[in-house]
């Protein structure tokens, strides 16, 4: 298992390139980060994903599937920020936390509503609300708190 | 976890837990319950040596948003 300070290192990597590219980089992208060979980067990537953080890979692949706020996968929450859509939120309720990975800037939430598949705008900006349309959305989860973390994906 | 464009529309999903009404929340109280240093924090290099840390406020923030109810109380550790 590789230390936390190289752990802290490899998380921050990934967020920062999902961020500025919209996609979460591959393991050989890892490892030339940190000039090591790609066996070492598959390991970061392998020990990252041990640790207990609500991330995971593809089934039966070393690619990254889900890094919250994000997701390498396409889902129906796209963001956007000014003027470019080039990021998925891993959730309802994580596309609001998206926010938090563009200080100062409004991240656009666009989504289908899962009963009526009618459009869903959010805007939010730095933790404030700045606009959802229809005023009436709402954020439901159908899992208790206790049980979300077995049923980590599916919620 | 989903958003939907009305408490009803939630109510109608074809994937709506009977008894988990309490799983319907506001936008304003979704953002909060994301706003603790669990989810802010993700982007300051040191995340994964601080993440264990966070986990007490982010509960907190659940009961506080949430009014208590033990739909949303986290597990007992």
């Amino acid at each position: 298992m590789a230390d936390l300070a190289m752990l802290d290192r490899t998380y921050d990597f990934i967020m920062r390139r999902i961020i500025a590219d919209g996609r979460a980089p591959h393991y050989t992208e890892i490892a030339s980060e940190f000039r090591v060979a790609p066996d070492v980067g598959l390991g970061l990537l392998r020990d990252l994903m041990a640790v207990g953080l609500p991330n995971w890979l593809h089934p039966h692949t070393d690619l990254i599937a889900s890094f919250p706020p994000f997701n390498n996968l396409p889902t129906q929450y796209r963001l956007g920020v000014g003027g470019e859509w080039k990021w998925f939120a891993q959730c309802g309720l994580e596309a609001l936390a998206a926010c938090w990975a563009f200080p100062g800037r409004t991240v656009e939430i666009n989504a289908p509503c899962l009963d009526c598949a009618q459009p869903i705008e959010v805007a939010v900006r730095d933790g404030r609300i700045e606009r959802a349309v229809p005023a009436t959305t709402r954020f439901y989860v159908s899992v208790p708190v206790r049980e979300w973390r077995a049923n980590i994906v599916y919620t | 976890m989903n958003l939907f464009r009305s408490e009803e529309d939630a109510r109608r999903w074809s994937e709506f837990a009977p008894g988990s009404e309490a799983g319907i929340v506001t936008l304003e109280q979704a953002m909060a319950i994301m706003s603790t240093p669990r989810h802010r924090n993700r982007f300051d290099g040191r995340y994964v040596s601080s993440s264990p840390g966070y986990t007490a406020a982010f509960f907190a923030k659940l009961r506080e948003v949430t009014g208590g109810s033990p739909y949303w109380e986290p597990p007992a550790t």
